[in-house]
């Protein structure tokens, strides 16, 4: 067999700190960002900004401020204005205001001390260094939970009040908190809660379409020409989707599924690549679920099974899965049994989330139903079920 | 103060080396590298202070110091170190 080289273009496009230059269906929030922040372009001493950003895990809110920021400092250049962008992951700082402020003052002074001072002094501190550099900067404050969650309401307050209470000084410091549920900040007292509501940027979870063109355009960056085929996104945008729209769940998928092509040395990240990769991440389907269907069902599956194992395609249709159970049977020496029961088979199958079913478009053919094995790997599935229908031969 | 009286201190040659590396400092910090204890480092950074060598930022209870990078004193100096490193290291495969 020759080796085929490695599917990738490029690995690092796949990685969680890329920053795309063009974000799919955030374009709306991006401009709405640029928005908010338009008039600080314009008259940066005289206002400052709060956004607060929230939505599930892996909408896009991490990557949308950073893409923002790179943005904005791009267009604060042109025009001359002094302004940084600065993200700050609190969880990595364990919440302490002190910590995450520390960590934005040694940004400008390397080997700023961390002992001797209270949090509160360093945000004065912080403030100090502004002004001396002349400069403003647009603090993110991402998974902001952790810091709600350890500080108290005074901090947070602290951290918004701050510049209000320093008469007739230039704004400096604008504020975008990250986190995935309003809820969090319900435990803050009223007043601290008031100057954060300002402006809200809710991002939704991502429909199937939407990660489909998601990963089309990390597939164009990241894989070799014609190595990914439309198949293979469609399943991963689909699990993904089923991981309540998770792009990152997606985007991580992807580069396994790559790292099983290449290891199997296929150059084509084929639907089953997806299907192992996404069984290494999820656990395996227990094999008591499989044990305990009956022999027809177990033999539905594993024509299932190996239908996909031959074809490469993500999905099947029912026809196709009836013909490749009708070989099995033919194998066992046993009659197929209908239609019928291969429907409710069906369903017992979907029911233990094994397989996947769904009703497609309502084209000039009717109505059919499509079926997919999301997570599971083909080739896993027909080794455990044959081993299986071995020992219960009729 | 005299060249020999600024730089004969071996505590004040070793701040102003320090202070090239790593740029930027405070006392105690700056205190704990030299291995003197705080008075003394004080005293030392008064006098190249006072000479206009280094710089003093004021934070607060912070102070920072760093170079003057545009005290001609200061250009010398570093121009001495940098020599004489460079002279050493030569002086070091040389002698192979
Ligand atoms: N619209 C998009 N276009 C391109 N890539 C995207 C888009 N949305 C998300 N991604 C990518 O998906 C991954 C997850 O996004 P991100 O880290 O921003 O999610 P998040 O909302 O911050 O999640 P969490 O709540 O877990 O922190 C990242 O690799 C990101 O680059
Ligand atoms: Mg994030």
């Amino acid at each position: 067999m020759a080796p085929y080289p490695s599917v990738f273009k490029d690995e690092t496009k796949l990685d969680i700190s890329y920053v795309p230059y063009k974000l799919p269906h955030r374009d709306r929030e991006l401009r709405l960002l640029m928005e908010f922040f338009g008039f600080l372009l314009r008259v940066p001493d005289k206002m400052t900004q709060r956004i607060i950003i929230t939505g599930d895990v892996g909408t896009g809110k991490t990557v949308l401020s950073q893409r923002f920021g790179a943005n904005v400092i791009r267009e604060a250049n042109r025009q001359g204005i002094n302004l940084r962008y600065i993200h700050v992951n609190c969880r990595e700082y364990r919440g302490s205001l002190f910590l995450i402020v520390h960590h934005v003052v040694s940004i400008f002074h390397p080997n700023f001390p961390r002992r001797g001072y209270s949090a509160e002094e360093l945000l004065n501190i912080l403030l100090q260094i502004l002004d001396d550099q002349k400069t403003h900067i647009i603090l993110t404050l991402d998974e902001f939970e952790s810091l709600v969650e350890r500080e108290n309401s005074e901090a947070v307050y602290k951290l918004t009040r701050l510049q209000e209470i320093r008469l007739n000084k230039p704004q400096r410091i604008s504020l975008i908190c990250i986190l995935r549920n309003l809820k969090v900040i319900e435990k803050l007292d009223a007043s601290t809660r008031s100057t954060l509501q300002s402006n809200i940027i809710h991002l939704k979870r991502y429909l199937k379409q939407q990660l489909v063109d998601i990963l089309n355009n990390r597939v164009l960056v990241a894989f070799k020409h014609l190595t990914v085929p439309e198949d293979t996104v469609s399943l991963t945008a689909e699990l993904a989707f089923s991981e309540n729209g998770n792009a990152r769940f997606g985007i991580e998928l992807l580069w396994r599924a790559g790292k099983y092509a290449d290891a199997e040395n296929s150059g084509m990240v084929t639907p089953e690549c997806v299907r192992k990769a996404a069984s290494s991440i999820y656990a395996v389907t227990r094999k008591s679920d499989l044990a305990s269907l009956r022999i027809h069902e177990k033999m539905f599956l594993l024509g299932i099974a190996r239908f996909f194992e031959q074809c490469e395609k993500a999905y099947a249709s029912l026809t196709e899965t009836e013909q490749a159970y009708a070989v099995v049977c033919e194998e066992f020496d046993v009659q197929p049994h209908s239609h019928t029961q291969l429907w409710k088979y069906l369903r017992t199958l979907s029911a233990l989330g094994i397989v996947k079913t769904e009703v497609s478009g309502t084209g000039s053919r009717g109505r059919s139903t499509i079926i997919s094995l999301p997570r599971v790997s083909a080739y896993e599935l027909e080794k455990e079920l044959s081993l299986l229908l071995q020992k219960e031969k009729p | 103060m005299n060249v020999e009286d600024v730089l004969s201190s071996r505590l004040r040659m070793k701040i102003l080396k320090i202070l090239m590396q790593v740029g930027e400092l405070n006392v105690s910090k700056i205190a704990r590298r030299l291995g003197a204890n705080y008075t003394t480092t004080d005293k030392h950074l008064k006098v190249l202070e006072d000479e206009g060598m280094i710089k003093r930022k004021l934070f607060g209870r912070i102070r920072l110091y760093r170079l003057n990078e545009s005290s001609p004193k200061t250009q010398a100096v570093q121009n001495l170190i940098t020599v004489w490193e460079h002279a050493n290291k030569q002086h070091t495969t040389n002698s192979w």
